[in-house]
């Protein structure tokens, strides 16, 4: 028999948590709501990229210009037919799925001439050609106003709330989360692993490499055109600010912060940046710092991305026993929160010092004199020793459980081959190789 | 006339400092084949540096120390971060580096806010050098210039006439045998990171005072930048000589270009055609100055793929 296209398993997962996201709008508030919306589109165009760099292997840095093409896409068509749109406002996503495949497959097309490094340069080069030509094509783009629309009734809904707008974009996000996952199990899904893997092979087994790259590339920009196509319908308007490189920036350290090696991950990762972001952006400045330093963090020591802890754990509660793992795992996340406890105290502590208004305080002050600073509710004096010995503990403390949790991490590796090493050596080699016994 | 003799001469100093940038990245891109994202962030904090140092130590003082120190960043990070994720491939130091480059403009702009600062060069050198039909061309322009041709002259030197550069060379083009031989090529591939570091560093302590020392300049001259070593040929020095001056001078000149597409039709009487086809046609070439160099750069890999000077693709 053959194999399940989707195991039970994972449908009823997936039903599950299609029935929460769609039970959200009972909980959440108005403002919360639009997060929620901007969390899916984000998710969708994080995993709609993760098509082209985890699946293909195929890195860009230039995704925005397919987000933004389809955004524009929408845009027009909502205002086409003298405002009454191009097609019901339901089906508006089409518009940028189809804006988004046909320039993705023309810049496709140029970018996978070239592999690794040229084609990162290349997607470059063509997201800064429409981010430098934007500006200037007032009848396109409509200049630095943007151009906005209106959503229009259709099929008996208005389109006036936000929860309808939420649901809009849930069922969109859904359903092409949904042909994403379908599509890495259909023939064609497994080809774009090969061409990660090994497309030298691929070429010899006689596929076309280059057409195959085109089509992976013009049906990610198709799912990133849909995830801007679902940003205008929300907001009602389109800016040429959709192709800022910084926007490629996001979806490139959401995608690695998530993790490109399992499939939810980027979208995990997508939907955790967008709410902190939204949720801190009141509390500091430097949120793309934080973002920043997480995003090099997960490249340096977990390649897998907060969606590998997942598996890291699972492999660990394999090899060991649990009384053996939770010391463990407890000193690890003890690590974490001490690490980043004292680097976001460090960090905002610096950010208010070395702010304008601080500054010109300080300037007011009689001689060299450092007015105290408000922060997390009590008075801090910049110039005190005290001040800085917090997070200064802080980073210490949490450097030292780290180091206490790789120490103890080691010891259980060890202990594991030495008792692999101990079963399969003869009893006598076995006390000689280690005379400490089970140590 | 003097117009476009003026820029003409600003083109080639803007290229010459394009340069001094490129410079580094290409060395380091054809030694270690790591593309790194973060060096035009070199160039914003040998700017930022200078700027800092400025006030203290005076501005030339300030000119050779930040590049030093920018040398020692770099250092640091191909040593502490680089070196680490080397087994994951190329693609994951790139990424690596693309994230440094984005904690280093967000640092930026936590220590220094998120606007220029007045980095200005100093009264002495603010003095015109010549007049050219009734405009006066600044001196500084051509101490930038004379600058950047130095720095050339002084790189090719070493790489050519020293045994450190014999060194170099070998480690580049045949690392393994280079180490076999008995040469630290570790240390090499850390010394040329922080060479190329320096360069940048040393490029932005120069051109911040002229230009504007902003948060978002890594950025801009960043792509710029790519564009030079794609379209000179990766690794390729004289390559990134070639195109850095080639793109100085087109978007130079193509600034005081008042014409369109349009106009060129018009020639062959498409005129009314085209201004009824709107949007790209009758752009005026000025404004899409900043366009011209992506636009080369796709046309080169496609028809080049290995850049101007590289080798074949």
């Amino acid at each position: 028999m053959r194999p399940a296209i989707v195991s039970l398993r994972a449908l009823a997962l997936a039903a599950t948590g299609a029935a929460l996201l769609a039970a959200l709008p009972f909980l959440l508030t108005q403002g919360l709501l639009n997060a929620a919306i901007q969390m899916l589109i984000a998710a969708l165009f994080a995993s709609a990229y993760n098509l082209l760099c985890g699946q293909a292997g195929m890195l860009s840095f230039g995704h925005a210009a397919y987000f933004g093409v389809g955004a524009f896409g929408t845009v027009h068509a909502m205002n086409a037919v003298g405002g009454a749109g191009l097609l019901p406002t339901p089906l508006l996503p089409l518009a940028g799925a189809a804006c988004g495949l046909v320039f993705g497959a023309i810049a496709g097309w140029f970018a996978t001439q070239r592999s690794g490094t040229y084609f990162a340069m290349i997607t470059l080069a063509i997201a800064e050609l429409v981010h430098s030509l934007a500006p200037h094509l007032k009848g396109l783009f409509g200049g630095e106003a943007g151009v906005s629309t209106m959503r229009m009734p259709a099929w008996g809904l208005d389109f006036g709330s936000t929860l309808q707008v939420y649901y809009l974009t849930l069922a969109w996000v859904l359903v092409s989360v949904g042909l994403l996952y379908l599509y890495t199990r259909t023939p064609l899904g497994r080809l774009t692993f090969g061409l990660r893997e090994n497309s030298h092979r691929l070429r010899f087994l006689g596929y076309n490499v280059h057409g195959l790259g085109m089509l992976v590339f013009a049906l990610s920009a198709m799912f990133a055109g849909i995830a801007g196509s679902l940003q205008v319908v929300s907001n009602e308007s389109a800016n040429y600010v959709v192709f800022d490189p910084a926007l490629s920036a996001a979806v490139v350290l959401n995608t690695y912060i998530g993790g490109v090696k399992v499939f939810l991950g980027p979208a995990l990762g997508a939907a955790l940046m967008t709410f902190f972001g939204y949720a801190v952006s009141d509390l500091t400045q430097s949120w793309l710092l934080y973002q920043g330093i997480l995003f090099v963090l997960v490249m340096m020591f977990m390649p897998s991305g907060l969606a590998g802890l997942g598996g890291t754990t699972a492999r660990l509660r394999q090899r060991f026993d649990l009384a053996r793992i939770v010391p463990l795992v407890a000193l690890s996340v003890g690590a974490a929160l001490l690490l980043s406890l004292g680097g976001t105290f460090a960090i905002e502590m610096l950010q208010r010092v070395f702010s304008q208004d601080y500054r010109a305080m300080a300037r007011l002050q009689p001689a060299g004199a450092w007015p105290p600073l408000q922060f997390l509710g009590r008075a801090w004096l910049p110039a005190a020793f005290a001040t800085w010995a917090v997070p200064a503990a802080l980073l210490a403390s949490g450097a030292w459980l780290a180091h206490l949790a790789r120490q103890r991490l080691r010891a259980l590796a060890d202990a594991e081959s030495a008792s692999a090493a101990g079963a399969n050596a003869h009893p006598s080699t076995r006390l000689a190789a280690h005379p400490g016994g089970t140590a | 006339m003097d117009q476009l003799i003026v820029s003409l001469m600003n083109g080639i100093v803007y290229g010459l400092l394009l340069f001094m940038v490129s410079a580094g990245l290409t060395l380091i891109f054809g030694m270690m084949g790591v593309l790194n994202f973060a060096h035009a962030s070199f160039y914003m904090l040998g700017a930022y540096f200078a700027y800092s140092l400025q006030g203290v130590i005076g501005f030339w003082p300030a000119v050779i120390a930040s590049p030093l120190l920018v040398g020692v960043i770099g250092v640091v990070v191909e040593r502490f971060f680089l070196r680490r994720v080397h087994h994951h491939g190329h693609a994951h130091e790139l990424l690596l580096t693309f994230g440094l480059s984005f904690i280093i403009a967000e640092s930026i702009k936590l220590f220094f806010g998120n606007f220029p600062v007045d980095y200005r060069i100093p009264a002495a050198l603010d003095v015109p050098a010549f007049s050219l039909g009734g405009a006066q061309y600044p001196a500084y322009r051509l101490v930038m210039g004379g600058i950047a041709i130095a720095m050339f002259v002084a790189i090719y030197l070493l790489l050519t006439r020293t045994r450190v550069g014999i060194v170099v060379r070998s480690a580049i083009y045949k690392p393994r045998m280079a180490e076999a031989l008995g040469h630290n090529v570790p240390l090499v591939f850390m010394g040329v990171f922080g060479v190329g570091a320096a360069l940048a560093g040393l490029a932005g302590a120069v051109a911040g005072a002229f230009y504007t020392t902003n948060p978002n300049m890594a950025l801009e001259l960043g792509v710029m930048v790519f564009v030079v070593v794609v379209v000179g040929g990766l690794g390729s020095l004289g390559g990134a000589m070639l195109a850095s001056l080639l793109i100085g001078v087109i978007t130079s000149l193509a600034v005081g270009i008042d014409r369109s597409l349009a106009d060129l039709l018009a020639l062959f009487g498409a005129s009314d055609w085209a201004r009824g086809v709107g949007g790209l046609l009758t752009l005026k070439v000025s404004s899409l100055s900043a366009t011209i160099p992506f636009a080369l750069m796709l046309l080169i890999l496609l028809v080049r793929p290995g850049g101007l000077m590289g080798e074949k693709g």
